[in-house]
């Protein structure tokens, strides 16, 4: 399954951009990610999932365990949604524990 | 019937046979979404929680009918019903503090309109089973949009 998490900083910001289809398979990649970005010590976690065309509860999973990860300063932002994922993110009741903007 | 190994690896070849069936189906994107993501789910417990380290293999099928479009895995790990491990979002609980383990079956039994599971013959069945016309999209909290 084409699945990619790809970290990147700057301005005081973690970014981790999401492709492809996050599942039990895919997700220790994003795990790898988040704890790459959590060691970059960022003030902001930023999580690209404009490119992210699915999500399964191991990729929620991950989310929650970003969120448990960083400091609980430190906002985690969802951005690019696409409605498919978002419907997942609100089926498990996640979505009040991030700041998530749609594509 | 479609005879998978039972590993991680093998989510993909269960992905691709749920959205050819939900296609011949013409299944409408939402509810494709939902079956392949219930479909997915059930997959990855059979993986993980059914054969774990021992492996093994497990089959898939799908159909349709009048008014439903389904799928069923068999497979022979020991015997295990999916909803034992069901547990439902802890919306009141601090974020940090959730756990979510569970949130599989909970995701696939939300998104389908029909579930059953039978031992039979020292064999696990799951039968995930989706309306065609959609009535499960009256949900707002779950087919929101």
């Amino acid at each position: 399954m084409a699945f990619t998490a790809t970290l990147s900083s700057g301005s005081g910001a973690a970014t981790i951009h999401l492709a492809g289809e996050l599942d039990a398979s895919t997700a220790p990649d994003f795990h790898e990610a988040i704890d790459d970005a959590v060691a970059t010590g960022a003030g902001r976690l930023v999580i690209d999932a404009s490119e992210l065309t699915y999500i399964a509860s191991a990729g929620l999973r991950a989310l929650v365990f970003a969120r448990q990860k960083v400091a609980e300063d430190v906002v985690i932002a969802i951005t690019g949604v696409t409605e498919p994922v978002l419907k997942v993110i609100r089926m498990a009741g996640l979505d009040h524990g991030f700041a998530i903007a749609t594509s | 019937m479609p005879r998978i190994s039972a590993s991680l690896d093998s989510l993909d070849q269960v992905a691709g046979y749920v959205l050819t069936l939900a296609e011949r189906a013409g299944l409408p994107s939402c509810l494709t979404d939902r079956l392949r993501l219930a479909a997915d789910e059930l997959a990855t417990n059979i993986v993980v929680h059914g054969y774990g380290e021992a492996g093994g293999e497990f089959a898939v099928e799908g159909g349709m009918d009048g008014d439903s479009v389904w799928v069923r895995f068999e497979d022979d790990a020991r015997p295990f019903d999916p909803r034992a491990g069901l547990r439902c979002p802890e919306y009141g609980v601090p974020f940090g503090q959730r756990r979510i383990g569970g949130l599989g079956v909970y995701l696939a039994l939300t998104a389908v309109d029909g579930f059953t599971y039978r031992r039979v013959a020292g064999r696990n069945i799951s039968t995930l089973r989706i309306l065609r016309d959609g009535a499960h999209e009256k949900d707002q909290r779950t087919c929101a949009g």
